[in-house]
């Protein structure tokens, strides 16, 4: 089925595994393997996966997680899809030391030194996947949803 | 009296609660905070040592090596809970998931799921595999449901939104029927229950809960499991809601709760001068001022 189908239909339609795993692939360089045991479905412009076991005939307002969205381009890894996919990456990711980590979380920006390539990333800290961030031109943005920063200088009002 | 307002309306417990003016005093007692360890992102060894080593006061619960109680202000704001390490619960919350022990692989309905507390407990305690449909009618209520299930990374968790009375499809394994109630157990988290409460309102929700645990049934497998739990004291809500579902499908028996190092009360089987069936003594009923919680009431019910 193509991925494209389901973008004008509000309904869940099955995917590919090989389709989203090789997205992962080209852009992090995680293994196909990390991927199978899950099922993945497009609903509009976000995918999402969940463990595969049969669905019974429901009408669905979520199936499993959403790890992707694909509203803009390039297409944007979710945070929680990184805590889980992202410890097996092998290029665009990055380690952050305990200040930049912090400023990360609480969902800022901060100049960094990487080597990446611009657009998406995984942040580390102390080798546990913190989330994604977005990099380009030594500046790294934090992607953290607003409900999950810490307080500080990026969410004031949550302080 | 219809209408009781205030703190005098537990004295319709007086007679069915053990050391009555203990759990009276303790209401106005906060509670203090507890989490659950998700054991779906961390192991419970590693997750105790980072604590240790942010110098988070925590206490482990003698009867759930998973539960923690918690020496700060703002839980929610530690970057274990923010990860998805840990998930603020109340302690006797985490009691139903445990009656109804969902094993990897089954297929499990929570029909009243929101905000996902023991739905995510579920899904933690099937380590990811099988089926989770946590199902929750109102729209508003499904934002917190995804997210809390999306932080805690449980990856087998379906979301759906039907009326539960009318939830059409079966069968599961297992089924949760947390249902909607005058929440009376939850005065020491949020004071003001009681001026919300009255008998009406129970008589009520009852209808409500009937309807629910009666389709909880119908969607169980044979020899399959359903947990009805509330967070209220009101007969009404509880001994009365298993009675009339039992009464009505012969298909059914109770099946006793009891966790090592966690007191509950038995059922009770005589409200208001009715008789009630024996065996609503299997049920569990929390009381605040015996293990120091919240309150709450659990039933476990195995379909013939």
């Amino acid at each position: 089925m193509s991925p494209k189908s389901s973008r004008i239909r509000n309904v869940f339609e099955p995917l590919d595994t090989s389709w989203v795993a090789d997205l992962w692939y080209s852009r992090f360089g995680i293994c196909k393997e990390a991927f199978s045991g899950y099922k993945f479905f497009r609903k509009a412009k976000s995918i999402w996966a969940i463990s595969d076991a049969s669905l019974p005939r429901l009408s669905y307002e979520a199936i499993g997680m959403r790890i992707m969205s694909c509203k803009g381009r390039p297409w944007k890894p979710t945070t929680c899809a990184l805590q889980i996919f992202g410890k097996y990456a092998t290029k665009n990711l990055m380690h952050l030391e305990t200040a930049s980590a912090m400023i990360f979380l609480e969902g800022a920006s901060q100049a960094v030194e990487s080597d990446c390539e611009p657009g998406y990333v995984v942040v580390f800290y102390r080798e546990e996947v913190l989330g994604c961030g977005l990099y380009s031109h030594g500046k790294l943005v934090s992607q953290i949803p607003k409900e999950r920063r810490m307080a500080g200088r990026g969410n004031e009002d949550l302080s | 009296m219809f209408f009781v307002r205030g703190m005098d309306f537990l004295d319709r417990y007086r007679d069915i609660v053990p050391d009555y003016e203990a759990f009276r005093a303790i209401q106005c007692q906060p509670l203090y905070s507890s989490a659950r360890i998700n054991t779906l992102k961390i192991k419970r060894d590693l997750l105790l040592e980072k604590l240790e080593a942010d110098d988070v006061p925590f206490q482990i619960f003698g009867w759930y090596p998973l539960g923690l109680k918690l020496d700060v202000d703002s839980p929610g704001k530690l970057l274990e809970n923010l990860l998805g390490y840990i998930h603020i619960q109340e302690e006797v919350s985490m009691v139903p998931p445990l009656a109804l022990d969902p094993k990897p692989g089954e297929t499990v309905l929570d029909l009243c799921a929101s905000p996902g507390s023991k739905t995510t407990q579920i899904s933690q305690m099937m380590e990811n595999r099988g089926l989770v449909i946590a199902n929750e009618p109102s729209l508003a209520r499904v934002a917190p449901l995804r997210s809390n299930c999306e932080r805690l990374g449980c990856l087998n968790v379906a979301i759906t939104r039907y009326d539960g009375r009318n939830f059409p499809r079966g069968p599961f394994d297992r089924v949760l029927v947390d249902a909607p109630c005058s929440s009376e157990g939850r005065e020491r988290r949020g004071p003001g229950v009681w001026a919300r409460s009255s008998c009406k309102r129970s008589m009520d929700l009852q209808v409500l809960q009937i309807g629910l645990l009666k389709n909880a049934l119908r969607l169980t497998k044979p020899g399959g499991v359903v947990v009805y739990s509330t967070c209220t004291y009101a007969p009404e809500e509880n001994e009365l809601v298993v009675q009339a579902v039992l009464e009505e499908k012969d298909e059914a028996r109770l099946e006793r709760i009891c966790l090592p190092g966690l007191k509950e009360c038995p059922g009770i089987t005589q409200w208001n001068g009715r008789e009630l069936k024996d065996e609503l003594s299997h049920a569990a009923r929390y009381y605040p001022h015996i293990n120091d919680t919240g309150g709450f009431f659990v039933a476990k019910i195995i379909k013939n």
